[in-house]
Parts: C-alpha cells; structure tokens; sequence
C-alpha cells in the first residue's frame, strides 16, 4: 500500500479528497447521466455526505458542507439553501445514527439511509411544488432516490478502503 | 423506558448541537441558516439576490473549468462516432444544401415583402441582432431543463430574451447576471409556448415534457380533428414571450395525445444565438422625412428584389445547364440502348430460324423411321396396291402407320 508521510502535500491532499469529490461533483452534477438512460440519475453528494458523517471525518466540515449545497443550487437552478438544508439535513440524520448505534452494521446504515433520502427529498419536492411553484415530474425524484439507495452499498464499499487507508 | 428515552434525547441532542472536533458550527446553527436563506431567497429579498448573482457568476465559470475532462471525455465519444458516418451525412447535407439554396431565394424575398408591409402598418419596428453565445454549464439535469450561456446583462440580454440554436427556438432568458444567464428550454416542464399549427393556423400552446418534446395542450375551440400528424408549429407570439413565426418543431401525433418534436436537439447545444432587441420609432419624424424615407425604403426594396430576382434567374440558369447536361446524358444513354435493341432483335431472328430448322429436322427423321417400318404397307408392288415412294401421298401413308389415304 502507498504510504505517505504526514506533512506532505499529497497527503494533505488525500485528506481532503472526500470534501475536494464532493465540491467536483455539485460542480459537475456527477451523475452519469450521459449515459443517455431514461430517468437514471442519482444524488452522490447525498451518498458521500451521509457516509463521512456517519463516520466522524474530521476533515469533513459541515460549513463546507453548506457552501457545497449553495453551489448546488446555483448549478441546478433551485432557490438558493435548497440543497445546504437537504445536506445538513443528511448530516443531522448521520450524526444521529452514529450517536445511538453502538455496533455499526452496514445494512442497517443502507435500510436508514433509504429513509433519510425519501424524507428529505419527500421535503425537496414538497417546498419546490408549494411555495415555488416549480413543475416537477415526481417519477425522476422516485427513481433518483431508488439509484442513490442502491449505489450506497458499492461506493461505501469503496470509500472504506479509504477510510482505512487515512486511519492507517 | 426512561433510559431508553434519555438516549433518545441525548443522541438527538448531540446530533443537532455537538460540535465535533475542528467543526466550527453545530447542525442546528447550520439548519436555521439554511432555512433562513430559503425563505430570503423565496421573497426575493435583494441582498440575497445579489448574493445569489455574485455566486453565479463564480460557479458558472468553476462548473465550466471542472466539467472539461467530463465534456472532453463525451465529446471525443461523439466525434468518433460522427467520424464513422461522416461520408453519408457529407452526401445527405449536399442534397439538402442544394434543396436549401433555392428555398433562402424566395424565402429572402417573403423576408423583405414582410418587412415592406410592417413598414406599411406600424408606427414602430423591432430591431433585432443576433450574437453569439456559448453554452457554458449543460448539465442535462433530469430535473430542471436549462443551460448557462456566458452572455448577459451586460450585452444587452433581459429576461425573456428569445435564445435560437440556428433559426429554431430553444427557450428564453430566465435568470440574468453581468456576464451569464441562465436559459430555460423549450423541453422544461415549466416551458409553455403559444404556438400556431400550420396548415389550419391552429391556436394552442405546447408545454415541456421533460424530453426532447412536448405535449400540445389548450387547443383553441377544440381543433383537434383538425391538427394533421407532421404538421408545422411555430410561435404565435400571443402573450409577447416569444417572437411570432419562430420554427419551433413538427408535430407528432401518438393516438391519444399530440406531442411536438422540437427541431433543435437540446442535448447537442455548444452555441446559442441570443436575440437583442431595441426599438426604432418612426412616430415623431416629419412628413417630408417621412416620404424621403418611405421612397428610400421602396426604392431600397425595389432594389433588393431586383437583386434577388437576379439571383433566382441565375439558380433558374444554372438549374436550367444542369437539366440540359442530364437530358444530353440520357439521350447518349437512350441510343446506346436503340443499338443494344437492334442487335438483340438480329440475334432473335437468328435463333428463331433455327428452331424452325430444328423443328423441320425433327420431322423428317420422324418421317425416316416411320418408313422404315412402313414402308412395306405402303410402297406399290406387283402384288399390293399402293403408292409410288416419294409422293405426297405415299408420305402420308408413311405418317399414318400404313393406312392408306382411301382405308
């Protein structure tokens, strides 16, 4: 395995990559959506977020967090503190499981994570339909939130490695 | 119980207002912030608008600089895949081009005709120019359906301005900034546009569906029967959102509804044009410049049209050379088919000579062996009556198996 001295600058780097990912992908909508699929998109911020607040990261700051939700909804085209209140949210619902879990299991983590993302994105689509009058197709918010439930596994699978490898 | 609750209470209160290590604000903090910029934002509260304004114009330009690889990546994709029809569509685009030369004539000449007639009609005209714009950040968000385009107030755009991708609509300015706006499509499901159906000159307004289509509704005194599948949408410019008599797709009918196809391809969009608008009055001006002008503008018409009718003469012409060229070809291709005709007719005759001579053969061998069999029956001899050998009578008795022409 790579190993990389403390103050050096890729380390630091590598320290701030899941923050770095997070800002690249509200930037870049990163949803694979050029893959030409009808209605298949899913929310990778919602997955990265919910997953390093779930695991305490230190460098993971929740003010960044924000900034990145401002920047979303400047992308996409919501009303301004739409996606910082959905990210907040999804570290409020993060911390609490960490708090009142005492052995971590990862299907567990999944099962609440499907619920987390149906309730904030259930608050999205009700703010945006009432009291911004946005028309929305509800099917893309279902099929959205069906995607992201089911990419959590492989990408925490995945971000576990690297959780490991900085705890290392 | 009790403690189970109290853990409750304790985990909600440590997820809300714990502040982790180097985390400088609790969630609570951050949760009432957040909402409070919502409801700022929702009242269009000013200080938060040029908030907003001044972000957009930074993360327009971030997005853009972070989207490069991703956009580099598809859009090497894409040309590789242009690149293996590119012969096809090169021979497509030149029948096309040829067809579209001749149309621009006459459409050039409707052009200047109509702007005679609103001369005629109005005390005002819209000036309108056209410049470029670059796409910017295209997402292609399954949720909301717009494009950031790196002109804004600062070239003149305003909210509503109509945005074309060649001469087709693809949507209007809905969000302006000094030097970005953004650009809601046609394809949004909050896009309605009123448009006219031709043939017919059917009033109704098309509103997004999410894809590259959308779906006709409100049809003016129910003229359903009446849309045909294919037909022409353009814009009507009822409501003055849009310009009127902008191409804006064909329509599609799938049984129970009617959807239009939009001309454009929302997907591909890299340059926009944006359409700058300014008034020109003519109210004030007095008689006499207003006669000046009036002959200035007819004689400048005249003078348009005569040019055009110069270059309908010349495609007539050209056309006309062509025509010529093919006509000479099919001629050349017309004889050399004459003499194939002729050469084929001699090489029938011959053949049919042969048959007959084939057939006469087949006769006279039949003939043979008959009269090897018969020829005792029939040939005249001290003791039988009969014929004498190379009459017709006597090959007749030959032909009948020995019976005789009497018997």
């Amino acid at each position: 395995m790579i190993k990389f001295a403390k103050n050096n600058f890729l380390y630091k780097i590598y320290t701030w990559l899941p923050l770095i990912i997070l800002y690249i992908s509200v930037l870049n909508e990163f949803d694979l959506n050029y893959l030409d699929i009808d209605y298949f998109s899913f929310n990778f911020p919602f997955i990265l977020i919910f997953y390093f607040a779930l695991k305490e990261y230190n460098k993971f700051d929740y003010l960044l967090v924000f900034f990145a939700g401002l920047i979303n909804d400047t992308v996409v085209g919501l009303p301004l503190g739409m996606s910082s209140l959905s990210y907040i949210l999804v570290c409020i619902f993060a911390s609490y499981l960490r708090n009142i879990t005492i052995r971590p299991h990862l299907i567990k983590d999944w099962f609440y994570f499907l619920f987390v993302i149906s309730f904030i994105n259930s608050i999205n689509y009700s703010t945006l339909f009432l009291f911004f009058s946005y028309d929305l197709n509800i099917l893309f918010y279902i099929i959205n939130n069906l995607f992201t439930f089911l990419f959590y596994v492989p990408i925490s699978i995945f971000l576990n490695y690297y959780h490991k490898a900085i705890n290392d | 119980m009790a403690s189970s609750r109290d853990d409750f209470i304790i985990a909600i209160r440590s997820a809300f207002l714990k502040k982790s290590t180097k985390q400088k604000f609790s969630l609570l903090t951050l949760v009432f912030l957040s909402i409070f910029i919502v409801v700022l934002s929702g009242i269009n509260f000013t200080p938060i608008n040029k908030v907003k304004s001044f972000l957009n114009e930074m993360v327009y330009r971030s997005s853009f600089i972070v989207s490069i690889p991703e956009n580099l990546i598809v859009n090497t994709f894409i040309e590789i895949r242009k690149y293996s029809s590119f012969y096809n569509e090169y021979k497509d685009n030149k029948k096309e081009l040829e067809i579209l030369k001749s149309k621009d004539v006459s459409s050039k000449i409707i052009i200047s005709e109509n702007n005679e007639l609103k001369n005629l009609i109005e005390d005002y005209t819209l000036s309108s120019n056209k410049i470029l714009a670059k796409v910017i950040v295209d997402h292609k968000s399954p949720f909301l359906k717009t494009i950031i385009i790196n002109k804004g107030s600062s070239e003149g755009l305003k909210i509503g301005t109509n945005i074309y991708d060649k001469n087709y609509l693809v949507g209007r300015v809905i969000e302006l900034n000094y030097k970005s706006s953004r650009v809601l499509l046609l394809s949004d499901f909050n896009s309605s546009v009123p448009i006219s159906i031709t043939p017919g000159n059917i009033q109704a307004i098309v509103i997004g569906n999410g894809d590259n289509s959308g779906k006709i509704n409100y049809i003016k005194d129910n003229l359903i029967d009446e849309i045909q599948d294919r037909s022409i949408a353009y814009t009507s410019g009822t409501g003055s959102i849009f310009k009127s008599g902008i191409p804006v797709g064909r329509v599609n009918n799938t049984g129970n509804n009617f959807y239009i196809n939009f001309y454009s391809d929302f997907e591909q969009l890299k340059y926009v044009f944006v359409e700058i608008e300014g008034e020109k009055s003519t109210g004030n001006q007095s008689n006499q410049i207003e006669e000046q002008s009036i002959i200035n503008s007819a004689s400048d018409t005249e003078k348009i049209k005569l040019d055009l009718l110069n270059d309908q003469i010349k495609i007539l012409n050209e056309t006309n050379q062509e025509f010529i060229e093919e006509n000479q070809t099919l001629k050349s291709k017309s004889n050399q088919l004459t003499n194939k005709i002729s050469e084929l007719q001699k090489e029938l005759g011959i053949k049919e000579e042969k048959i007959k001579q084939n057939i006469s053969d087949k006769k006279e061998l039949e003939f043979l062996r008959l009269n090897l069999i018969y020829s005792s029956k029939c040939q005249r001899t001290s003791f039988r009556k009969g014929y004498k050998v190379g009459t017709p009578e006597y090959k007749k008795c030959i032909l009948n198996r020995g019976m005789r022409v009497n018997d």
